[in-house]
């Protein structure tokens, strides 16, 4: 239990302006972006690594648990605090500390905003590749702590690929350094991996190395409407089959396409069933080619009508369309579970035909957007969480979803992480000596298991 | 708005913390509570009866930090109004404990009343000239409050009326200028500039007897008193034979084209707003609608526009200032990194919450400085005063201007 000498230690380590113990400010650190609450004791804001290692040295000999907690933007609630922890937010650590554009490395530390390190590399052709929809708020380290992907991810991978090495407090209170900042080749076990994809429960990361890509000189992105949800998922499997990577193939269902009308007013047609959005980068000559290739399998899989974005605005209209959607469809209903399921490439028009079905099934409005490119399906299940029956069928539905997810030889979670939300389809997912061996590196990296308890890994019984 | 109303909007905000780019509060602060998110889940506890709004002292302090600059509000994917919530929920403490005995002194005892104002004016500016100032800054009784009013000017612009206005029979426009509080009073200058460039331009100016407009008062949840400022100007306004009422007051502009929302059922009301609104111009679209005079002298400088909450957001402005600067023969125009953020200004905000605004004022003044400029324009007179309290605390020997300001100089120049 947090006390008021414990307070008091950790004032000390802060600084009082960094704490925040009252009722009414822990109300506001009791969410995230996912459905869930928790109650924490209190919240540390530290500055530096030395800090927050203190900090887990009294959560750690106390038996307090923690939480590591960045823009609080998860959606499946792996920022949710556990009652009576400390939140450490790692918002005031926001600092770029290098740029190094010959080695094309960034260092930085975890509060800074994905977008904010886009920003500051830009002026040197680079990019950081994974963008998360949430780029503009989301932070480095929950970056990588979910293993974030991104609209890009279908060309350049996601948070794993690109980190180089971290600098870790672990539950234990040791700093300790990953990585080889110089290549991305790892002569020993690699640990840098163990912690993306995290989700904050093997420690906390207070800097990372960062590989930054060059931008590519030319870019095109272009929007096709098809008449059902399947052709534009077997129009997605033909462009990659034939060889074309772009950066970019979101598909939007009806749904989804209205609501961000709505906000944005871009002039979508909104009786559309399916809307493609794609961008490809590279040469141009490189760029014309596979423009031509993809026009080729639009008509093939029956686009009613395709568009290639004019200018910049244009563009920056569509890729703004595609941001919002988590939050203009915010309006259908006051609560709403986004999931992120993956199936393999041939299989996407299937699952977003069987998803679309279940929503007729059930009875209840669920939006649809993949990052098809991958495989990664996002449908939104709407409902009023204040009507417990409404609760029920969406958690039914839910279900549904991800053991057809299964069946199809898919995976329950592209980005957003277990968090809370998942937990329980840990073992359909995965085979118990699978979670055993995942609890054991758990318990090897976080004994006492204080470092964001309840999350990612679910009690396993025996039988 | 009603309770059952605000719910329903509060439940549009899926907390995917959008807001956290834009707020200017949480830009400084870092904190949940400082972000729309934080606050409608405040309002929305207390709204379920999971809080007592008004046993709760650090959630009104809450309430109050918020700068109603909206930028939230527009960059919501889900279109949640934090403004507007926030705005009714001042207006519950308001009706339920009445204004802060400060607030109450300042808005309905000096803003509501023109003869006030200039004389609380003329005694600040006595108060400056004479010296005392300095003893009390030396004694700290006003703290560094007293540091945020500007120089005053010798008079007020209304006073200077009879000789500024001239008669112009063959003018092309007819126009009314709404000579706002703080123009009239703190900034003469914008005042007698934005006369002398309409008359340049061909305008025939009439500047009718106005309230003030009832921004302070509406911020502060006063309501009652809003509406009677709001239907006085209203009934000045609507019978005007003017092609346009122009302001260079951005905040004053924009709560009188929203007047209407103030009205909603009342027909009578409803409808003249509407009609008055209609005519609302900032003066910078104004010049650029009719093809302002280009016949212009050099001023050989920088100068970068910071846009106020209520240009950008409300009257949604954001090239006209700019192009003005721009037709300015050697003054060289830079744009500088968020430019479109909140200065900390915010009426009144300063005073109430000086730490929040002087951090969210440096943040404004370092972004300024990295654009090397020599002058900072804006178009709203509290920015303004933030601003160039701003220049005084960071020591930058820049000077804030109205766009119209550089104009009249410009202007000048090319007579001389």
């Amino acid at each position: 239990m947090v006390d008021n000498r414990l307070i008091d230690e950790l004032r000390q380590i802060v600084g009082n302006e960094n704490i925040l113990t009252s009722k009414i400010s822990l109300e506001t650190y009791s969410f995230d972006a996912s459905p869930y609450s928790g109650r924490p004791s209190v919240v540390v804001f530290p500055t530096t690594t030395e800090m927050v290692a203190n900090i887990v040295n009294i959560a750690n000999k106390n038996d307090i648990p923690l939480m590591p907690r960045g823009a609080g933007s998860c959606l499946s609630g792996g920022a949710i605090a556990p009652d009576g922890s400390i939140v450490i937010s790692l918002t005031k650590m926001n600092n770029i500390l290098e740029i190094d554009p010959l080695s094309k490395i960034v260092l930085v530390e975890p509060g800074i905003t994905n977008k904010q390190v886009q920003l500051a590399v830009e002026q040197y052709g680079l990019m950081y590749a994974p963008d998360p929809a949430s780029q503009n708020i989301s932070t480095i380290g929950g970056n990588i702590a979910e293993n974030a992907g991104g609209i890009r991810g279908v060309k350049y991978g996601s948070t794993k690929d690109h980190i180089l090495g971290l600098e870790v407090v672990l539950p234990t209170g040791d700093v300790i350094t990953t990585g080889n900042i110089h290549s991305q080749v790892e002569p020993e076990l690699d640990l840098t991996y163990y912690f993306c994809g995290s989700e904050g429960t093997l420690g906390i990361v207070t800097k990372a190395w960062l590989a930054l890509s060059p931008i590519n000189p030319e870019v095109k992105t272009m929007t096709a409407i098809f008449g059902s949800l399947e052709d534009a998922g077997s129009c997605v499997a033909e462009i990659i089959a034939k060889g074309v990577v772009p950066t970019t193939m979101e598909i939007m269902d009806n749904t989804v396409i209205k609501a961000v009308d709505d906000y944005l007013k871009l002039g979508f047609p909104r009786d559309a069933e399916a809307l493609l959005l794609l961008e490809i980068d590279g040469f141009p000559s490189d760029v014309k080619t596979q423009v031509n290739s993809i026009i080729n399998a639009f008509a093939s899989n029956h686009a009613l009508s395709y568009k290639i974005a004019g200018n910049e605005q244009e563009r920056l209209d569509l890729w703004k369309a595609r941001r919002s959607v988590n939050g203009a469809l915010g309006k259908l209903k006051p609560a709403n579970i986004v999931h992120d399921i993956v199936v393999p490439r041939d299989r996407l028009a299937l699952m977003l035909e069987k998803v679309a079905q279940m929503a007729k099934k059930y009875g209840i409005i669920i939006g649809q957007v993949a990052h098809a490119g991958d495989g990664n399906l996002h449908p939104t299940l709407y409902y009023d969480h204040r009507i417990p029956e409404e609760v029920e069928i969406v958690e039914e539905a839910c279900d549904e979803i991800i053991k057809e997810t299964i069946a199809q030889g898919g995976t329950i979670s592209g980005e957003h992480g277990i968090g809370i939300e998942k937990l329980k389809y840990m073992p359909l997912a995965f085979s118990k000596p699978t979670l055993n061996l995942m609890k054991n590196i758990k318990d090897a990296f976080d004994p006492k298991n204080i470092c964001n308890p309840g999350k990612l890994l679910p009690q396993i019984t025996e039988d | 708005m009603k309770k059952d109303e605000l719910l329903k909007i509060l439940m549009n905000c899926n907390r995917c913390g959008m807001c956290q780019e834009v707020c200017p509060t949480y830009r400084v602060s870092h904190i949940e509570a400082n972000v729309a998110r934080g606050r409608n889940r405040l309002i929305r506890l207390a709204l379920e009866n999971q809080l007592n709004l008004d046993k709760e002292p650090e959630v009104e302090k809450i309430i109050n930090e918020c700068l109603l600059c909206k930028a939230c509000e527009d960059s919501c994917p889900s279109g949640v109004p934090t403004p507007e919530i926030i705005a009714s929920i001042r207006a519950h403490y308001t009706n339920t404990k009445g204004l802060p005995l400060g607030k109450k002194i300042m808005y309905r005892g000096v803003f509501s009343n023109n003869k006030t104002i200039s004389l609380v004016r003329n005694l600040a500016w006595i108060y400056q000239k004479c010296g005392i100032n300095k003893l009390v800054k030396f004694t700290g009784l006003f703290n560094k409050t007293d540091e945020m009013l500007p120089n005053l000017p010798p008079k007020n612009v209304r006073s200077q009326l009879p000789v500024l206005l001239k008669v112009l029979p063959n003018a092309d426009h007819r126009v009314a200028y709404f000579l706002g509080c703080s123009v009239n009073n703190f900034f003469s200058s914008i005042g007698v500039a934005s006369i002398k460039v309409l008359q340049e331009n061909n305008c025939d100016v009439i500047v009718p007897e106005v309230n003030c407009c009832g921004a302070p008062h509406h911020s502060a949840g006063d309501m009652e008193e809003f509406k009677r400022l709001a239907k006085n100007n209203l009934r000045m306004l609507n019978d005007l034979d003017v092609e346009a009422i122009i302001f260079d007051c951005s905040t004053c502009g924009s709560v009188i084209k929203d007047y209407e929302n103030l009205f909603t059922g009342d027909e009578e009301y409803e409808k003249i707003a509407a009609q008055v609104a209609e005519k609302v111009q900032d003066i910078s679209s104004y010049l650029i609608s009719i093809d302002f005079n280009k016949n212009m002298g050099t001023i050989s400088k920088k100068v970068t526009y910071h846009d106020p909450c209520h240009g950008i957001r409300f009257l949604k402005v954001k090239d006209a200032p700019r192009e003005i600067l721009k037709s300015i023969p050697g003054l060289e125009l830079i744009e500088m990194q968020e430019a479109d953020m909140c200065c900390g200004g915010a009426g009144s905000y300063g005073i109430f919450n000086p730490k929040l605004s002087r951090d969210i004022l440096a943040r404004k003044m370092e972004n300024f400085k990295n654009t090397q400029a020599d002058i900072l324009a804006t178009s709203c007179p509290a920015c303004t005063m933030q601003l160039s309290f701003g220049m005084k605390i960071h020591n930058l020997n820049c000077s804030v201007k109205h766009p119209v300001e550089l104009l009249v100089q410009a202007y000048e120049i090319k007579s001389l």
